[in-house]
């Protein structure tokens, strides 16, 4: 903090950070930061604790939570460069279910690795401000508070819905929001600040169904995803012939979860390059006369994908669980006298909104159906990161507000009035 | 912050810069700037040209292009030689928080601690509470029972009276679901009750106008048909929408089509009346009417009704000799001139000239008026004559009125004498002489031709 009277821009930094836990990533970091520290995918492997001499050698700079070595003990490999390592008899779990956390026990070796590879700084100097979808229960809030305060000592902490926070990465108070996540695809009108929890939609289309969806097609296409972690070496061949490759020796008793969890980052890497949203409705003509798009599979195969790439992507815009529908719907549901300012703001972030022409689409279809008394303006910010990390900009910005820090339950307060107030205080 | 004073090339008095003369002569701090006599900018001349000629240097602009700085030459860069101030993570209690808790931000080690400053921003709007006792006593409702009432006035305080947001979170498994005009009008309505039994209202919903109470009203009805009509608006379909679109360009193409008529008609009946035969105009001009607004029949309702009352007026026109009684009023009573002018010097002329609104038959008859009575038309105008020659032509103006409005009623009467005879054959009807005024007939003719009385038809006066 500083100028003349202590109040530059309004900011002043109190060493918070900001969780953002979502299906597909958690992504955490300090406030005031314009990206999070880390992304870290929402899957933990659980496997026996002795088995690759490497990794125990990495034991004692230690990118593993748990360092006992004894038999029957569980690890707990997280983030990437653990993750995605074939290791005999690791399963891969996620403790997210529905929007909110489920696996508390996971969940907490997650938030240990946060603080201790990610923060490498105690939690006990750290309030901590946590993202949350509109319809997150009220027992996963307050054990969310519970976990926070007890086990990890937070000097304060603060739960915002995401939307809202999509909204203020967005430079506004008044939105309507859409977050194209990877379980699912929801809009939420924001007033004031506020997310009117009883006009939110969802809908269960996300960045999953088009990963699934894609692997559908290649499959349709007799094309081979092979794991890449797999392929030993590949020979370079012409487009469209068969692919020539040799193959690892890979340690045995890899698990089937594992295998896919490895798979779908592999279709999620494809789609995210292929995939490709139509400005209108599919129609053949007008997609065969855009190029195609030339991708490499791991093992060597390669071609080029022309109308398939709009054809994928068409799933995300269905009639009834399309992101166009659930805006009309959220705008419905609300009060006549405020649909006219949300009409005027609406707001797209999360992954799925990153896809090439997804904005263009959202804003044309909306075009279309928004009532025509109504200026329509559909805004996201124009960088994918910036699309993708919405929620948690938001959080980086709110927390790092000089006004916001009378806001905090603090320490003090959970120990006075227990759980029962985060109802109040985090509307 | 300090960065910021280096961009605007503002001196921060706490950090002097060292030099080696600061350092030497202690605190003998030289000035640095000499303040030399600042060159003003001429009036009128644009600032843009003053900064060609006199800019920091206050010499004149090169006529060559000439690099003599040594911007290019310069391989360094200048860095400031000041002090650094220290920044510290130091603790700080919020006023606006309930529970003093201590949180850290990064301060400058200088600065004296004071009151958080974004503290101030901790605003809240103003509720109304009552007690239990206050609540049986004034609050009672059959509507509502107290649990809902507190819980509105619970909302209404967490939400800062954002009703949209309140009626989102209304606990709809306790209570049931209300409207926004319902929760409205239950709290401004508490508002004003306890505002006119407490002593201490709430800022927010009353005013004091002139030492006096007003208290504001919510009209819930006017809401409710105000948000039932929004509704509606909204829910057009996109037939509708295009029809409504239609419509109006279509109103907006007759409408401009009904312009070129009735410019057409003005045109036609200067025609006529240059003529000047009374009965003519007024049939022909309904004549022209009727036919302009035949075509009309064909589109928007509310033209059309706009044209059948155009229609009905030139009909009644035509109707006026059939009717028997016509009440003949005189709404006229003399001129009214002008009394303040506007400042600066004016002609005292100028106050005998008759206002605009008086016709141009009339300011001829108060001519030939005049000039029967031999009175100058254009007198000198002192100020005792311009007085008196306003009130005469004044009463003038009246008194010819009046004539023209007697000989009407004169007609009338004779109108009914002879509608009475036909009726009644063989009876006549005696008029009584008071009101019967034979000798003015004679002078009313005249008269009645150049002054249409005012609701008395003109077509009248020439068959008389
Ligand atoms: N460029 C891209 N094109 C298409 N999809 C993308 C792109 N980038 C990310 N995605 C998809 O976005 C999804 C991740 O979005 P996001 O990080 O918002 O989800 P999340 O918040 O973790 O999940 P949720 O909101 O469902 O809890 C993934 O399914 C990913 O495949
Ligand atoms: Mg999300």
């Amino acid at each position: 903090m500083s100028g003349p009277n202590g109040m530059l821009y309004g900011g002043d930094e109190i060493g918070a950070l900001v969780f953002d836990p979502g299906h597909h990533s958690l992504r955490v970091g300090y406030a005031q930061e314009d990206t999070p520290k880390a992304d870290i995918p929402a899957v933990i492997g659980v496997g026996p604790a002795t088995h690759i001499p490497e990794a125990e050698e990495k034991v004692p700079d230690g990118n593993v939570t748990q360092s006992n070595t004894k038999k029957d003990e569980l690890r707990y490999y997280i983030d990437v460069t653990e993750l995605h390592v074939p290791r005999p008899g690791m399963e891969v779990q996620t403790y997210m279910k529905d929007g909110q956390v489920e696996n508390w026990d996971l969940f907490e070796k997650m938030l240990d690795y946060c603080y201790s590879k990610v923060i490498r700084s105690p939690s006990e100097h750290h309030p901590a401000l946590f993202t949350e979808a509109v319809w997150t229960t009220r027992p996963a809030r307050e054990k969310l508070a519970e976990l926070l305060f007890e086990k990890y000592q937070a000097p304060a902490f603060f739960l915002v819905k995401n939307a809202v926070l999509a909204a203020f990465a967005n430079g506004k108070s008044t939105a309507l929001v859409v977050d194209a996540g990877a379980s699912q695809t929801s809009a939420v009108p924001v007033i004031d600040g506020y997310a009117l929890v009883s006009a939110a939609v969802r809908s269960p289309v996300g960045g999953d169904h088009l990963v699934a969806q894609a692997k559908h097609m290649l499959n349709n296409m007799h094309i081979q995803m092979l794991p890449i972690y797999s392929i030993q070496s590949k020979e370079v061949i012409r487009e469209r012939e068969r692919a020539r490759y040799t193959l690892k020796t890979l340690p045995a008793g890899l698990t089937h979860t594992w295998q896919q969890y490895m798979l779908k980052r592999q279709y999620e890497d494809f789609v995210h390059c292929v995939a490709h949203v139509s400005e209108t409705a599919y129609d053949d003509r007008s997609a065969a006369s855009v190029p195609g798009l030339h991708y490499e599979f791991p093992g060597g195969y390669h071609q080029d994908f022309g109308p398939e790439r709009f054809k994928l992507s068409e799933c995300l815009f269905e009639q009834s669980l399309g992101a166009p529908h659930l805006v009309c719907a959220a705008a419905g549901a609300c009060d006549a006298d405020a649909r006219a300012a949300l009409w005027g703001a609406v707001v797209a972030s999360g992954g799925g909104a990153c896809a090439t022409g997804w904005l263009e689409r959202l804003a044309k279809e909306l075009a279309g159906r928004a009532p025509s008394a109504h200026r329509l303006k559909v805004t996201a910010p124009p960088a994918p990161a910036e699309r993708r990390f919405a929620a948690w900009i938001g959080g980086s910005i709110l927390a790092s507000i000089g006004s916001f820090q009378q806001m905090w339950i603090s320490s003090q307060e959970y120990d006075e009035g227990g759980k029962g107030q985060l109802e109040r205080k985090c509307p | 912050m300090a960065d910021i004073l280096d961009i605007l090339d503002i001196e921060h008095p706490g950090a002097s810069e060292i030099t080696r003369d600061s350092i030497i002569h202690g605190d003998k701090v030289k000035k640095k700037y000499v303040t030399t006599k600042a060159v003003r900018r001429p009036e009128g001349m644009h600032r843009e040209v003053f900064a060609l000629l006199y800019n920091d240097n206050k010499d004149l602009p090169p006529l060559l292009p000439t690099d003599t700085g040594k911007a290019y030459k310069q391989t360094k860069a200048k860095l400031g030689m000041r002090k650094v101030r220290k920044w510290v993570w130091a603790p700080f209690t919020n006023p606006a928080r309930k529970d003093n808790a201590v949180f850290h931000h990064w301060k400058r080690a200088s600065d004296e601690a004071k009151e958080y400053p974004f503290a101030q921003f901790n605003k809240q709007v103003s509720i109304p509470s009552y007690s239990e006792s206050e609540y049986n006593q004034y609050l009672k409702s059959e509507d509502w029972s107290q649990a809902e009432t507190d819980h509105l006035i619970d909302l209404c305080q967490r939400f800062d009276l954002r009703f949209i947001v309140i009626h989102d979170r209304w606990d709809k498994a306790a209570f049931r679901d209300r409207s926004v005009e319902d929760l409205k009008e239950r709290y401004y309505n508490i508002c004003s009750i306890l505002s006119k039994v407490k002593t201490n209202p709430w800022s927010n919903t009353v005013t004091m106008v002139n030492g006096e109470k007003r208290i504001y009203h919510y009209d819930a009805e006017h809401e409710r048909k105000r948000k039932e009509q929004l509704k509606r608006l909204f829910d057009r379909t996109q037939e509708q929408i295009d029809e409504e679109q239609m419509l109006l360009t279509e109103l907006k193409k007759i409408e401009a089509r009904k312009r070129e008529r009735d410019r057409k008609t003005q045109d036609l009946q200067k025609l006529i009346s240059r003529a000047d035969s009374g009965n003519s105009t007024t049939n022909n001009q309904a004549n022209v009417t009727n036919e302009a607004a035949m075509p009309t029949n064909t589109v928007s309702n509310i033209v059309r009704r706009h044209d059948r009352k155009l229609h009905k007026k030139k009909l009644a026109t035509q109707q006026r000799p059939v009717r028997t009684v016509e009440t003949v009023t005189v709404e006229w009573s003399g001129i009214k001139f002008p009394e303040a002018r506007g400042t600066g010097v004016w002609l005292r002329s100028q106050r005998m000239k008759l206002p605009p609104g008086v016709g141009q038959r009339k300011t001829k008859a108060i001519e030939q008026e005049l000039r029967l009575m031999n009175i100058d038309i254009a007198p000198t105008p002192t100020e005792a004559i311009c007085k008196h020659f306003n009130e005469l032509r004044s009463d003038l103006a009246l008194a010819l009125d009046l004539k023209n409005a007697l000989a009407s009623c004169e007609f009338e009467l004779q109108a009914l004498r002879h509608q009475y005879e036909a009726l009644n054959p063989g009876k006549t009807l005696s008029i009584p002489p008071s009101i019967c005024n034979t000798n003015a007939d004679g002078e009313a003719k005249p008269l009645g031709e150049i002054i249409d009385v005012v609701g008395s038809p003109g077509a009248l006066n020439s068959t008389i």
